[in-house]
């Protein structure tokens, strides 16, 4: 996970924080206002129904005092006064209540002073009622007057204290009102709130789940990582360090403690430690190069010995950069390979070399001296051998012209022989020039060379356009020389000799010779109408020395196509052959297009 | 021909070689004087001295001690006094390379040496006759070439 | 900065001829090429002396009278070969019509003087042409082979091949060489 995502996901979570704490406090502080609002309108309610019920109450003790007047009045009994006693302090004490429980209210308050008068009222009529009824003899009549107006100053009672709850029910009706669009958009507002929060939080929850999902995958990449590196520091024989540049320490891995033979960790790292194990000769320069760990960004390789713990002396190579980590501190970090097998593998190989080299060149001059040195004995034989035949032939006996003719006819093969495999000692590819060369001004050059026998036996040539190509000039040209001699050579008696020379482009995998690959070449097909050859002797052809015929049948070394070959093989080529006794015979010659 | 002979020089340090010039050149039927040196050194000598009579014809070995046929063709090729003697390389070497820079440097004619006598006959009279046809016909020596 | 030469030798010869003899003061009259006749007796050393500086620029006195024969057959194959006309007739039966004389006693006259035969001149001059036009000029050997007469490219470079022992494309090749190495050699 990289650094910068992780530091996005931080603010992210940072700011989904905040948010949430926000609409908390949000809710909470929405939630405070409808509880209070929600207590303020039940102590209104409470307020209300106490109020409503001590009105109750006062009509009910009323009653009970009007209950008690009756009873007495009917029965004369005076335990039915005892209500009416009662109730004055009942019901004062319930007046009381009442006024106190409304003085928030100038109305109620109002129409308490007025329900008081006839509360009054009535209990003056009661008691004026009771005392008449106390009297031996009374006037029903005033009776009557009396719970007329008690029973009037009652029913007024009665309706004030109706229109006392009613006004109480408008009142609180009133009071709900200011608090009923708090308490309906209240709970939406939570739910909603509550909504978004939930929302955010599955949000949160969601972003740091996948975060912890990718930080482990992260560590556990690490983690193989890390395993892998060291795995692959052991198997690959080389060590890692670290130099901190703001720490100026060292970390040494512990494949660097095992490549000096020590066991990982086994010494706190540092320059003067490690230069323990170092080449005495190679001390000053180790220490040179390490100059630059602290000073340069770049550590170029630099080679040195080191003499491990057992004594045994390796190769070491050294190499580092500096790399700026995610934090921004910049570490120069570098590694040490155990080269030993490599320097010794290079030095192997460049002895061999210059042995190979100048084996080379010994048998190179070999070859050609030997060709060219062997000519000159040879051809004064022949010269001498000349000389005498002319001067005096007749003076041999029979056998002697005999044997001088055969010492001749010996003496001409080695020449042609020697002639031939100087030619191909020459044939190599070291300090031969490759340079562009258009196919058909060689070919051109090859018949010229061989205008006499083309002439004699009035052969065809035809051929196609050929291509310019990066060559050897003069060994192609040798090569059509040698494959247009021999048609030219093993023609057939009493036939036009035509020679065809064709070309086109193809690819390795089209072709019937080539490897199966996707390589370019030009193909050249030499071919003629000649005596041919039988094809199981194809592979026999090219070797050098190798024939097919005698040297009674036609001439030859048997070296020319072992030419062709090599001339071919020098140019990345390859060449082939085709041949049908008496028939003719093709030759196939690739040269890659690069 | 008339009277006048054909001045030979020949430079080869093997004595069987230079015996096989000279005989051939007495079968042949041209009149020619012949003279041999047997290394470069004592042909320069020859040749830069001013008395000499330098030759129409000059057959050099590549193959000398002290000083080989090249650095010969070369010395003579810068002085001008001798700007006029046809030189012929008469070499064993056939590798092409050589042949070619022979001709390069300046030499004239190019001969390997024959296995023949009679074929070194013939390759003998065709050089000088050649050489004196160019000699009295004015032609350009200059492009005066041959390979044999 | 390289200039080319190309000679017109009858013109060139002529030339000096005129000049020295007019130097030398006395009388003459240009017969032919290669040929004058002094109007008047002129005396021995001044002869020698008019040889001496004859022979400084190539040009031989020449006395013998097959010598002269000789050299004229010489003149009438140069200027044959060099002709762009194609010859109508074999080229021993335009010399010795030229020359009035039969091809025999020419042939024979020829070879004595030269050790060569007629045929065998008429190849060189024809050889050495063919040089000069590959040296100096652009034609290619088609060309060239049909300006000299030739019935086929592959007879030139037979020829050009039996006379120099190498093909026109080798030799073009070396004297090109040859040049580079002298020009390397001179700056």
């Amino acid at each position: 996970m990289k650094d910068v995502q992780l530091r996005n996901s931080t603010i992210f979570l940072k700011i989904i924080f905040v948010i949430s704490a926000a609409v908390i406090f949000f809710i909470a502080g929405i939630t405070f206002k409808h509880i209070t609002v929600l207590k303020k309108s039940s102590k209104w309610v409470e307020q209300s129904h106490n109020v409503n019920m001590e009105l109750e109450r006062l009509i009910s003790y009323l009653k009970d005092a009007e209950t008690g007047q009756r009873g007495y009045i009917l029965t004369n009994d005076k335990s039915f006064l005892t209500p009416y006693t009662e109730s004055k302090t009942l019901i004062r004490d319930s007046y009381k209540k009442v006024s106190a429980l409304t003085e928030n209210s100038r109305t109620q308050q109002a129409n308490l002073k007025n329900l008081l008068f006839y509360i009054n009222k009535r209990q003056n009529y009661l008691s004026k009622t009771l005392y008449l009824t106390q009297q031996e003899n009374y006037d029903k009549k005033i009776l009557n007057n009396y719970l007329i107006i008690g029973k009037s100053a009652m029913d007024s009672v009665r309706t004030k204290i109706e229109n006392m709850m009613s006004t109480q029910q408008n009142l609180l009706q009133n009071r709900q009102e200011d608090y009923k669009s708090t308490m309906n958009y209240t709970p939406l507002l939570i739910y909603l709130t509550l909504l978004v929060t939930l929302v955010l939080i599955t949000i949160s929850f969601i972003k740091m789940n996948r975060d912890l999902v990718k930080l482990r995958k992260t560590i556990n990449t690490l983690s193989v990582a890390n395993e892998a590196s060291n795995l692959a520091e052991v198997v690959g024989g080389f060590g890692s360090w670290q130099y901190n540049l703001e720490t100026n320490e060292y970390n040494f891995s512990d494949n660097e403690y095992r490549l000096l033979g020590v066991k990982p960790q086994s010494f706190k790292p540092s320059l003067e430690e490690f230069l323990k194990f170092v080449h005495p000769d190679d001390i000053q320069y180790v220490i040179d190069n390490a100059k630059n760990i602290p000073t340069n960004s770049i550590l170029p390789p630099f080679t040195y010995r080191i003499i491990r713990k057992d004594g045994e002396i390796r190769y070491f190579r050294t190499l580092g950069r500096v790399v700026t980590i995610a934090s921004g501190e910049r570490t120069h970090i570098g590694t040490t390979s155990d080269v030993t097998e490599e320097v010794y593998a290079n030095k192997f190989i460049e002895d061999r070399n210059r042995e190979l080299e100048s084996n080379n060149k010994e048998l190179t001059a070999f070859n050609y001296i030997a060709s060219h040195d062997l000519q000159e004995p040879l051809r004064k034989i022949e010269t001498f051998l000349s000389r005498l035949v002319t001067k005096d032939y007749s003076n041999l006996s029979k056998s002697g012209q005999q044997y001088v003719t055969s010492i001749q006819s010996s003496a001409q093969r080695m020449r042609i022989l020697i002639e031939d495999l100087l030619q191909f000692s020459r044939t190599n590819k070291t300090e031969k020039v490759f340079e562009d060369a258009d196919l058909n001004s060689l070919l051109e050059n090859a018949k010229q060379e061989l205008t006499q026998i083309i002439e004699e036996k009035q052969a065809i040539i035809e051929s196609s356009e050929l291509p310019t190509l990066k060559v050897i000039p003069f060994q192609i040209q040798q090569l059509f020389i040698n494959l247009i001699g021999n048609s030219l050579k093993y023609s057939k008696e009493n036939r036009t000799p035509i020679i065809k020379i064709t070309c086109s482009k193809i690819v390795a995998n089209d072709d019937e010779f080539l490897p199966n690959n996707n390589m370019k070449y030009h193909k050249i097909i030499v071919e003629d109408n000649g005596i041919g050859f039988d094809q199981e002797y194809v592979k026999k052809i090219f070797i050098l020395f190798s024939r097919l015929h005698n040297k009674n049948e036609y001439e030859g070394t048997g070296i020319g196509l072992a030419i062709c070959k090599k001339i071919v093989e020098n140019h990345q080529g390859f060449i082939f052959a085709k041949g049908v006794l008496n028939q003719g015979a093709a030759f196939f010659i690739y040269l890659p297009i690069d | 021909m008339t009277t006048e002979y054909i001045n030979i020089c020949l430079a080869d340090d093997d004595q069987d070689d230079r015996l096989f010039f000279t005989d051939a050149f007495d079968e042949l039927k041209i009149k020619t004087k012949v003279s041999t040196f047997n290394d470069g050194v004592e042909l320069m000598n020859y040749l830069n001295d001013a008395d000499s009579v330098l030759p129409n014809v000059l057959f050099l070995d590549l193959n000398m001690p002290k000083k080989n046929g090249l650095e010969c063709l070369l010395e003579i090729k810068k002085n001008e006094n001798l700007n006029d003697i046809a030189i012929a390389i008469y070499s064993t070497s056939s590798s092409e390379e050589h042949i070619e820079e022979t001709f390069i440097n300046g030499a004239n004619i190019y001969i390997k040496k024959p296995s023949d006598f009679e074929t070194l006959k013939k390759i003998l009279a065709e050089v000088v006759t050649i050489n004196w046809q160019y000699h009295t016909s004015g032609l350009n020596k200059d492009n005066f070439l041959m390979r044999m | 900065m390289k200039v080319h030469l190309k000679y017109n030798y009858p013109q060139l010869t002529k030339k000096i001829i005129q000049d020295k003899l007019s130097e030398l003061g006395y009388k003459f009259k240009i017969i032919g090429f290669g040929e004058f006749v002094f109007l008047e007796k002129i005396p021995t050393e001044k002869m020698m002396e008019l040889t001496e500086q004859f022979q400084e620029y190539g040009i031989e006195v020449v006395e013998n009278q097959k010598s002269v024969l000789v050299q004229k057959i010489k003149d009438v194959i140069v200027e044959m070969v060099n002709s762009e006309i194609p010859l109508n007739v074999k080229s021993s039966v335009h010399i010795a019509e030229k020359l009035n004389l039969s091809y025999v006693h020419l042939s024979s006259i020829f070879s004595e003087v030269t050790y060569t035969s007629i045929e065998n001149y008429i190849i060189i001059q024809k050889i050495e042409l063919a040089k000069q036009l590959i040296i100096n000029t652009d034609m290619n050997l088609t060309e060239i082979s049909i300006q000299l007469n030739y019935s086929s490219v592959a007879h030139l470079s037979t020829q050009f091949k039996n006379n120099t022992g190498m093909t026109p494309s080798a030799f073009q090749r070396i004297i090109a060489k040859r040049k580079e190495f002298t020009n390397k050699n001179n700056s």
